[in-house]
């Protein structure tokens, strides 16, 4: 009696487990990308819409529809007490000049390196200009603090020994430039080495016909060797600068914002709204408006760049 | 100048030959002024981790001294430090093998089959690096309360999982791109499915690019702060924020917040030497993708 039934039930797990077999193989893609779209549904537009819904409200409640709308209170806020239009000027000034030091040094270092005729020497040059990334910014801001500390600090000390000036003190008088160079300490290896993969690509034929019609060094790199490479230095300028815009750790280690609001960023006005002065919703008006923002900035680079010749 | 080069002539030649020649001097001035520039502050925090706490902060500095382990042993006998750091090491690495998990198949498939609006979809993907993590972050500490992940691993591997999400699916695309289809075409014909082939045949095929991908995606990982900061209070602190608050404390003790600098270095810098050969196509979004 009982042998029947157990090779019955034995088939139709077989079956079960083909037709899961079936429905696994048939619909693959979908097994395989959703996930993904799940994830990127929750960190994209699920934090975007409910920054919005935050900066519109009075104050955050456990049910969600017992809110009080506040109009745009809390837009006025940031703008009147909430320092938001000083906090958006100084995250332009850095990621702006930043970009710039990190675009030209990481340049010209990729194309010096590139130059270097000892291969072994050039891999000693590549391996060396890419370890400032392994410092995590808040490290960073550690040997800021270390070597530019008015009394204890290497720097100010060098200064005021070896040369007649007298150092600054950097973190109170010079904070924003303190700020910019240590990032592009940090930083100009990531255009570097991006710049130098895409510096070895050019085909030696092209450096060679270039070569042949006498044009001098730096004419060949404006005609015909950043032509080449173009769609690779618009990459490394986005993603830089989008990175840029989510710079932290650094300067919250290093001034915390200070002094007074002289390093303020934008991100770390919203944290401070939001932890320190407890108003989410001014938080949350300023983190709508940065987000949209800063969108919009990688759009109008991504339609300007347009990714031609980058991917296909 | 292009005029001058394009004379024949002998003192032209030895003209040429002396330019040449500054043209090298100049260059290896400037790459030797940068290295010194990299190893100087790298220097000087190690330099300063392995010195007693009384010799760290001398000036004028003492070039020679005993080195000293001492730091290092205080800091690895203050259980904060440990905790955070192995916090740190299987926070990150939990979120480097989620996030290859959810990423890379995603990658095939964009790679592997016709998408409508692909483009749109990609720049959607890198989209999510553009949000300020700050910004993100905001409505997860509210949720995290609500759903008791405020202060857990997972939350925190979850926003690990966010920020290098589309570093992955962009790189692993661009790979997988770069492998010809042919290769699991006949793995089909030999009777393999889809699946299999992908299995098989192209996660072996991608294996370099998988594994540069997961270092950089754990020192992304890794250098992070913010989430620490607000996200954690007490279990699931990183070890970033563990050196920020050596920062934050009234007197700071120099050598021992140096030692842990480096100790946090260290790991990253081994990583980035052995994945250098594949670090512009992981940085760029596989964009640039080195043979």
């Amino acid at each position: 009696m009982s042998t029947p039934t157990k090779t019955q039930t034995e088939t139709t797990n077989r079956q079960g487990l083909a037709r899961v077999r079936d429905l696994w193989n048939d619909y693959l893609p979908y097994w395989m990308i959703t996930p993904m779209v799940v994830v990127m549904v929750m960190i994209t537009f699920f934090p975007g819409a409910y920054d919005l819904y935050l900066s519109l409200i009075e104050e955050p409640t456990v049910n969600i529809l017992a809110s009080e709308f506040a109009g745009l209170e809390h837009y006025e806020t940031a703008i009147t007490r909430g320092g938001a239009i000083n906090s958006f000027a100084i995250t332009v000034t850095v990621v702006v000049s930043a970009l710039l030091l990190e675009s030209v040094i990481g340049f010209f270092l990729a194309a010096f390196v590139t130059g270097v005729e000892s291969s072994r020497l050039k891999s000693f040059y590549r391996v060396l200009f890419i370890l400032p990334m392994a410092v995590a910014p808040v490290s960073l801001a550690t040997i800021g603090r270390i070597m530019l500390n008015s009394e204890i600090g290497v720097i100010p000390y060098v200064i005021n020994t070896l040369t007649p000036l007298t150092a600054p003190s950097f973190l109170s008088d010079l904070p924003l430039l303190t700020v910019i160079l240590l990032d592009t300490w940090n930083w100009t290896p990531f255009m570097f080495i991006i710049f130098y993969a895409g510096l070895s690509s050019v085909p030696d034929t092209l450096v060679e016909a270039s070569r042949v019609d006498g044009a001098p060094l730096w004419r060949r790199y404006v005609h015909v060797i950043i032509p080449y490479i173009k769609p690779v230095v618009f990459v490394a300028v986005l993603i830089r600068m989008i990175d840029l815009f989510r710079t932290f750790g650094v300067v919250y280690g290093l001034t915390q914002g200070g002094p007074g609001t002289a390093t303020q960023l934008v991100s770390i006005n919203i944290y401070e709204q939001m932890f320190i002065n407890n108003a989410p919703g001014v938080a949350a008006a300023i983190a709508v408006v940065y987000l949209v923002f800063v969108i919009a900035i990688a759009n109008i680079v991504i339609a300007k760049v347009g990714f031609e010749g980058v991917w296909d | 100048m292009a005029t001058a080069d394009t004379e024949p002539g002998s003192s032209q030649r030895f003209e040429k030959g002396t330019r040449e020649t500054l043209v090298t001097v100049a260059r290896h001035a400037v790459l030797l002024t940068w290295s010194f520039l990299v190893l100087f502050p790298l220097y000087w925090l190690a330099s300063m981790s392995l010195k007693p706490s009384g010799q760290a902060n001398s000036l004028p500095p003492d070039w020679i001294f005993l080195p000293t382990v001492y730091n290092y042993l205080q800091l690895v006998q203050s259980s904060d430090f440990v905790t955070a750091f192995a916090n740190s090491l299987l926070m990150v690495g939990a979120s480097v093998v989620l996030v290859l998990l959810i990423g890379v198949p995603a990658a095939y498939v964009l790679s592997r089959y016709d998408i409508p609006k692909e483009r749109d979809v990609l720049v959607w993907i890198l989209s999510s690096r553009m949000l300020p993590p700050i910004a993100v972050v905001l409505p997860f500490f509210i949720i995290f309360q609500e759903f008791n992940l405020f202060d857990s691993k997972i939350g925190m591997v979850l926003m690990y999982v966010s920020i290098n999400l589309s570093l992955v699916v962009w790189v692993m695309k661009a790979f997988f791109d770069g492998i010809p289809e042919t290769l699991e075409e006949a793995a089909r014909v030999d009777g393999a499915t889809r699946f299999q082939g992908f299995l098989k045949i192209i996660l072996p095929a991608a294996k370099p690019g998988i594994f540069s991908v997961a270092i950089i995606s754990f020192i992304f990982a890794w250098i992070e702060l913010l989430f620490g900061l607000v996200l954690t209070s007490f279990n699931a602190v990183p070890v970033t924020l563990f050196v920020y608050s050596f920062i934050g404390s009234r007197s700071i003790e120099w050598s021992m917040l140096a030692a842990a600098s480096t100790a946090m270095i260290i790991p990253v810098a081994i990583f980035l030497i052995a994945v250098n050969k594949y670090l512009a196509a992981g940085l760029s979004f596989g964009v640039v993708i080195k043979e």
